[in-house]
Parts: C-alpha cells; sequence; structure tokens
C-alpha cells in the first residue's frame, strides 16, 4: 500500500484571511518530513487539514491515493493515520496504563483484549516508561507526558503518524530521545509529518525538510547550503550565519554589532 | 488481591444493603432469621400459590421490596448518567440535571397534575427529553460546540422550565400545588410495583449499554481531538451516550421526582475509591449509586415517626460527606 501524502492546489481561509494558496506537495512515503515556518505561516492549519481536523478546505489532500474526506476513521482496510496535536490537558488523572491504552480504541468495540494489552505492554516497555505505567498521567513531567501520548498514538500502529511540535517545552533530553524513536519508527516503515519550530534539531534528524512561508509551502529538496541559508534568512528575516554540524547543516543568527 | 477485594465488595455490599433494607421499616424491624423465613415463604408463594400470606409478608412483597428496588435502580441511575456526563463533557461539576432534565420533568408533571388526562409518569419524562434535546439544539452550531456554550444552554433552558412550572404553581389550587411541591421534592415513599416495572426497562437497557461502552469512555474523556488522533469518530458514540443518560435520568426522574445533587457526588465517591479509569468507575456509580440512595432512604423512613422525603436527606447527608471529601483534596480530577 502506497503511504505517501500528496497534496495538489490546496487552498483555504479563514473568512477574508486567506492561510494557504495553491499549496502543491507531496510527502514520502517512509520518511521523516519536517514543515517548518514562522509562528502563524499556516503549518498548524495544513496540519489540520491532513489530520482531518479542518475539512472546509479546496484542492486535493490525497493520504495514500485516497481523498482525505472520504477516508474513513476507524475502518481496518484503509491506511491508518495518528496524529498528536500540541500540548494536551486532561481532566481525569488517568493512569499512564490507560491513557496509552485508549489508543487501542478503534480496535476494539468494547472492552481491550489481550491482544490489545500485549501492544500497550510492549510499546510500555520500549520506551522505558514500564515504570511509570500505574502513576497518574496528571503526576508526570512534560517530557514523559509528551513520550505517553506518542505511545498512545502508536500503539494504533499508524501508517502515516503525524505531530505538531512534538518537542515543544520539552528540553533538550526529551527533545532528542523524541526525535530518535521518531528515526527509529521511520526505519520500521511509518511515514512520518512533523511540524516544528528549530530548523537545527530538525536537519539533525528529518529526511525531508518544507518551509511555509507566504501562504505556500516550498520543498528545500533540491537547494544548496546557500540556497537553503538564504531561504531561511528570508523566512526568519534575520541573518544567519552557516555553519557544519557533524555533516548537518546549522544556522545560527549573527549577532548585531553593539 | 486489593483490588479483587474492592470488586467483591462492589457486588456483595448492595445485596447486603437490600436485604437489611427490607428488615426495617416503619411497622417494625425484623430479625435476620426472621427475615430469611420471610423471603423463604415468598419464593415459596411464587411457585405454589396455596398458603395465604400473612400480614408481614404483605408488607415485606408489596411495600418495602418494590421500594427498595425502585431507590436501588434510581440511585443508579443517576449517579451513572452523571459520571458519564462529566465523562465526555470532561467536566467534573456537571450532572445529569445540568442538561435541564429535572426542570423539564418537574414541569412534566406538574403540567399532568393540573391536566388529569396526562399521565404523570410519562409527561415528565417526556419533557424532561424535551428539555435536553432544547438544550442541544441551543448550544449546536456547525463551526464547534463548546461545552461551556452547552453548559450555559442547560442553564437557560432549566431557567425557563423552572419559570414554567413556577407559572403553573401559581395557578394551580392549594391541594395541587401541594402534590406539586411534594413530587419535587422526591417521593419514593410511592413507590410500588407498577412504578419498578416502569422503570426497570428503560434504567435496565440504559445502564446495560453504558457498561458495554464504558471503556470507551476513558477516551472520549480525552477530548474529540485525542479520539480522532487515533482514529476514532466519537460523534457516534457520545450522541448514543448522552442520550442513554438522557434516559435513564428521565425514567429515573419520573418514577420518584427530583433527588439532586446526587448525579453530582456519587461519581465522585466511586471515583475516590476505584479511580477514574471508567472501566471499573461505570460498576461502582452503579454499586454505589443504588447502596448510597438505599442508605439515605432508609435513613429518611426510619429516623423520624414521619417519612421525609428524600431530596431533603440526599443533601443533608450528601453535602456533609462530599464537602469533607473536597477539604480533604481525596477527589480525583484536575481543572
Amino acid at each position: 500500500m502506497i503511504k505517501d501524502v500528496n497534496i495538489k492546489n490546496l487552498s483555504f481561509s479563514y473568512g477574508r484571511d486567506t492561510v494557504l494558496k495553491g499549496v502543491t506537495t507531496s510527502f514520502p512515503a517512509g520518511k521523516l518530513s519536517i514543515i517548518l515556518g514562522r509562528n502563524g505561516s499556516g503549518k498548524s492549519t495544513l496540519f489540520n487539514i491532513i489530520a482531518g481536523l479542518e475539512k472546509r478546505y479546496t484542492g486535493e489532500v490525497l493520504i495514500g491515493n485516497v481523498e482525505r474526506k472520504k477516508l474513513k476513521t476507524g475502518a481496518q482496510d484503509t491506511t491508518r493515520l495518528g496524529f498528536m496535536t500540541q500540548f494536551h490537558q486532561t481532566t481525569f488523572p488517568f493512569k499512564v496504563y490507560d491513557v496509552i491504552m485508549t489508543g487501542r480504541a478503534s480496535f476494539s468495540r468494547f472492552s481491550p483484549r489481550d491482544e490489545d494489552h500485549d501492544t500497550v505492554t510492549e510499546v510500555l516497555k520500549r520506551f522505558a516508561l514500564w515504570h511509570l505505567r500505574n502513576k497518574p498521567y496528571t503526576d508526570l513531567s512534560g517530557g514523559e507526558r509528551q513520550l505517553v501520548l506518542l505511545c498512545r498514538v502508536l500503539v494504533q500502529k499508524p501508517d502515516i503518524l503525524m505531530l505538531d511540535e512534538p518537542t515543544n517545552h520539552l528540553d533538550l533530553h526529551y527533545q532528542v530521545a523524541v526525535l530518535e524513536c521518531l528515526q527509529q519508527l521511520v526505519r520500521e516503515g511509518t511515514t512520518i509529518l512533523c511540524v516544528m519550530h528549530d530548523p537545527n534539531l530538525a536537519f539533525m534528524f528529518g529526511d525531508a525538510f518544507y518551509v511555509m512561508r507566504g501562504q505556500e509551502l516550498s520543498s528545500l529538496q533540491d537547494l544548496d547550503s546557500s540556497a537553503v541559508k538564504k531561504l531561511l534568512e528570508e523566512t526568519y528575516q534575520l541573518p544567519l550565519m552557516g555553519l557544519d554540524n557533524q555533516g548537518k547543516p546549522l544556522f545560527v543568527p549573527q549577532l548585531k554589532q553593539q | 488481591m486489593k483490588s479483587s477485594l474492592k470488586i467483591s465488595l462492589l457486588v456483595l455490599f448492595p445485596i447486603l444493603l437490600m436485604l437489611a433494607s427490607l428488615a426495617l421499616g416503619s411497622t417494625g424491624s425484623l430479625s435476620p432469621s426472621a427475615l430469611t423465613m420471610h423471603i423463604y415463604n415468598g419464593i415459596r408463594n411464587l411457585f405454589q400459590e396455596q398458603t395465604s400470606p400473612n400480614m408481614v409478608e404483605t408488607i415485606l412483597w408489596q411495600v418495602r421490596l418494590p421500594r427498595v428496588l425502585l431507590t436501588f435502580l434510581v440511585g443508579a441511575a443517576l449517579a451513572s448518567s452523571g459520571g458519564v456526563l462529566q465523562a465526555i463533557f470532561r467536566n467534573p461539576i456537571v450532572d445529569p440535571f445540568t442538561l435541564g432534565i429535572s426542570s423539564g420533568a418537574a414541569f412534566g408533571a406538574a403540567l399532568a397534575m393540573l391536566i388529569p388526562v396526562l399521565s404523570i409518569n410519562l409527561s415528565a419524562f417526556f419533557f424532561g427529553v424535551c428539555a435536553v434535546v432544547l438544550t442541544y439544539l441551543v448550544s449546536y452550531s456547525k463551526v464547534r460546540s463548546s461545552l461551556v456554550s452547552m453548559v450555559l444552554a442547560g442553564m437557560i433552558i432549566s431557567g425557563v422550565f423552572t419559570a414554567l412550572l413556577t407559572l403553573l404553581q401559581y395557578l394551580s389550587d392549594p391541594y395541587k400545588l401541594q402534590a406539586i411541591v411534594q413530587w419535587t421534592m422526591g417521593n419514593l415513599h410511592t413507590a410500588s410495583w407498577d412504578k419498578v416495572k416502569t422503570a426497570f426497562l428503560p434504567i435496565g437497557i440504559g445502564l446495560s449499554i453504558l457498561v458495554f461502552f464504558r471503556w470507551k469512555l476513558n477516551l472520549l474523556a480525552l477530548g474529540d481531538h485525542e479520539a480522532l488522533a487515533v482514529g476514532v469518530n466519537p460523534r457516534l458514540l457520545k450522541l448514543l451516550l448522552v442520550g442513554v443518560s438522557t434516559m435513564i435520568t428521565a425514567a429515573a426522574v419520573a418514577a420518584v421526582g427530583v433527588i439532586s445533587l446526587f448525579g453530582l457526588i456519587v461519581p465522585h465517591i466511586s471515583r475516590m475509591i476505584f479511580g477514574p479509569s471508567n472501566s471499573i468507575a461505570v460498576w461502582a456509580n452503579i454499586s454505589i449509586g443504588g447502596s448510597f440512595l438505599l442508605l439515605i432512604d432508609n435513613f429518611s423512613r426510619t429516623v423520624m415517626p414521619f417519612e421525609i422525603p428524600v431530596g431533603v436527606f440526599t443533601m443533608l447527608i450528601g453535602a456533609p460527606i462530599f464537602i469533607y471529601l473536597m477539604r480533604r483534596n481525596a477527589i480525583n480530577w484536575n481543572a
């Protein structure tokens, strides 16, 4: 099954505010694609459209050759798409185990079966969260919560995984931990789409890069490093300095002369 | 194990309490051995109708048993529906009456008392459901229906029905006014086999549906986005469960009148003892809700030489317990 995401001539506006104008792009299967851009540039809108939360768009969004609006949730035979939005606050202090178990809801009509318990146990052990299984989710630190939510999406075994700023609110340790885990998932065949703020963290772990600006999405695929630098300078409106970071590009803002 | 002990208590406690409640009453209490004998006779009479039952047995079977059963059903219904709505609306201050059921039902009952053609039970049920549908329609918007707008709409619809009820009370003669006021205070003392039969079907079916879907409530309690995030469209399930909660609440109110705040308090007690997971909280609400109302009813029919409406005692007993738990921070929620 083809598990990539193809977007053709996608436009979206809130009232008179055009947010996306004729976006045409494709996110390759089995890769970690990262979307960069300024706050309010429309990254989250694009994310919501692909995730199926926003349906009032024009143009085509194809998930593995099926139009997004026709993709059935919960059906076993179609592409499974899981997503994780930004920081989530729950009202009730569910145990970590119970929170992750809800990720299996599309598999069981009523109560979870042995298979569901096995999957949750496996994912908890894999992410070294087993010791937290009986802790209330609300007592966890921000980093632990983010990992738990990631596990919750993962037990759904998604073909396509979407993440909106997964490293937000995390310390450096958890930023790297989350991104390494995403790399591992890509190696196992998952297609990942990720909205991120930090271009350098993105370049260290991602496979394909996109920049959202001026209501359009440009791919960095065929650009050389000086063109990338120029594009990022225009996007973030900052003079940048390009450095080499263990073979990956690293861009830091140039200090203003005092 | 500790949790298996808790679960067996969930099953055993209501049964023992029901038996104890049968033995209690204004016409004299029974010893355990006398109760056992009467129950044995009663069961035997079910199958072979020859011995004419004595007075004690008539009281047991025609007065106390239907009352005990109805009380348990109503308590279980109100508590379960409160627990389900708190989970779905992700709000610990929601109870079955937030959406307007109680004022709608009270208005329906009063209307039926003034226009004798209508059945009080059916009219209360109908207007209770009407109020919730109105609340839904008022708060529904295509873009997004928020929890706050739903609760606000419920308050407004409640207000409208309360105003209409006041109007009816103002227009009615003193005897009917007294009947209306008594009805709205909760009237378990009017329990009969007929009421048990009418209430059993909707409440029994409703509670079974809630039990079947209890685990999915955990998913709904995380919010719509979190359900979609793992490939589940929550809309149908939410509609079904809110509908079921409305049905069992309306059936309970139609049978015994308004017992306010009961459906708010019990889910908190259940969560405190058994934790927030709805896999067990749904069972706990049925067991604790039924038992708690039974306890309160036993209290209200034995403490004083005359009967006090159960609605009064739920508040007088429930409020201190709830305040104590709240002060101890033992209650399981974050807001």
